[in-house]
């Protein structure tokens, strides 16, 4: 009770858990082809990546939130990428940076899957071959837009009327059973 | 004495008339041989690829569908020399795993692009496309859009594994 202050705030639930996970998006680099290597400099010192909280790159799917996939992905690849995709936790986010990873590129081959998206979603798409730092810093933005705009409380309610659907169809069916 | 005339002499081989640069065409069954010469008394050290080519629809050829190309390379004098066998569809043609240890991917990437097999090759799998895949994506015939999809993923340490049970290791599964 400092100078009268009364040490606490009021705001909404769904305002501060959106507000946490826009500024702390960690990224999980797939990395496999040129756009990698774009991607490693928007994390180092000339952009720095960690200006939007992005601060970590995690090397594990379980403690990441992007999926941040740069480069070619090949068909012998598509299963590995699907795994890391399942492994990671919710809420989970995924960009498709580059031309490879969107469509499959100029790799109109027998090898190359046109377009990620169609092993997994994708929220955010980047072209450019590959792209620039300052593309991917765009895409992160428009994430935090998207973040910004899921509600918690809306995802919750939606799982508990699910939850509940279940446990009264439970219910409704041992009472059915008794009588 | 010249490579190529031994080559010529012993192995009958005979000089590719296409090529500008030195490159022989030598019969399947000679060519372990002549291999094996050319490592060890002709001092061509390096096995620098092996590479399959398929003829299929070529104009003015009369010779077998497929070709399999040893490109190898003097490392004392910087010689190149190419080794071509020509194959027909079905045919086998003689591993030089045994004399060039490199040969082993390079021929079960022959093997995996082209189809073409090679007799005594220990472990002829594919090396490049997965498991699930049909066909050889390089031939002239396989359309070069069709793709095939793998849904489960693909064992690829069982060589390491090996490695390591000599090693002395004992590999858990997971």
């Amino acid at each position: 009770m400092r100078n009268g202050n009364p040490g606490f705030f009021a705001g909404k639930l769904d305002e501060l858990v959106s507000w946490g996970r826009l500024h702390s998006l960690w990224p999980f680099p797939y990395g496999t082809a040129c756009c990698a290597i774009e991607f490693m400099s928007t994390e180092s010192a000339r952009y720095d990546l960690s200006r939007l909280g992005s601060e970590f790159v995690r090397f594990t799917p379980r403690q990441a939130d992007v999926l941040a996939v740069s480069g070619t992905i090949t068909f012998k690849q598509a299963p590995i990428l699907k795994r890391i995709y399942e492994q990671m936790m919710e809420p989970k986010w995924v960009i498709s940076m580059g031309a490879c990873a969107c469509s499959g590129g100029f790799y109109n081959c027998y090898c190359t899957v046109p377009g990620i998206d169609r092993i997994i979603p994708v929220d955010v798409y980047i072209g450019g071959c590959p792209s620039r730092p300052e593309a991917f810093f765009d895409a992160m933005l428009d994430l935090q837009e998207k973040v910004k705009n899921q509600s918690y409380m809306q995802e919750r309610k939606k799982k508990l009327i699910e939850q509940w659907a279940t446990i009264l169809e439970r219910i409704e069916k041992k009472v059915g059973d008794e009588a | 004495m010249d490579e190529i005339s031994v080559l010529q002499e012993k192995f009958g081989a005979e000089q590719d008339a296409r090529a500008v640069d030195k490159c022989v065409i030598i019969a399947a069954e000679k060519l372990t041989d002549a291999v094996k010469f050319l490592k060890e008394e002709a001092s061509f050290d390096v096995l620098i690829d092996i590479v399959g080519v398929d003829y299929l629809g070529m104009e003015n050829h009369n010779a077998p569908r497929f070709a399999v190309i040893y490109c190898l390379k003097n490392t004392k004098n910087m010689v190149r020399l190419r080794l071509k066998v020509q194959v027909d569809e079905g045919k086998k043609i003689p591993t030089i795993s045994k004399i060039y240890p490199i040969a082993d991917w390079q021929e079960r990437e022959v093997w995996d692009q082209y189809g073409i097999s090679f007799e005594g090759h220990h472990n002829l799998k594919r090396l490049l496309n997965h498991v699930d895949f049909e066909g050889h994506p390089l031939r002239k015939d396989y359309p070069a859009k069709k793709r095939q999809w793998l849904s489960e993923n693909d064992k690829m340490l069982d060589q390491l594994e090996e490695r390591l049970e000599t090693l002395g290791y004992k590999v858990v599964e997971a």
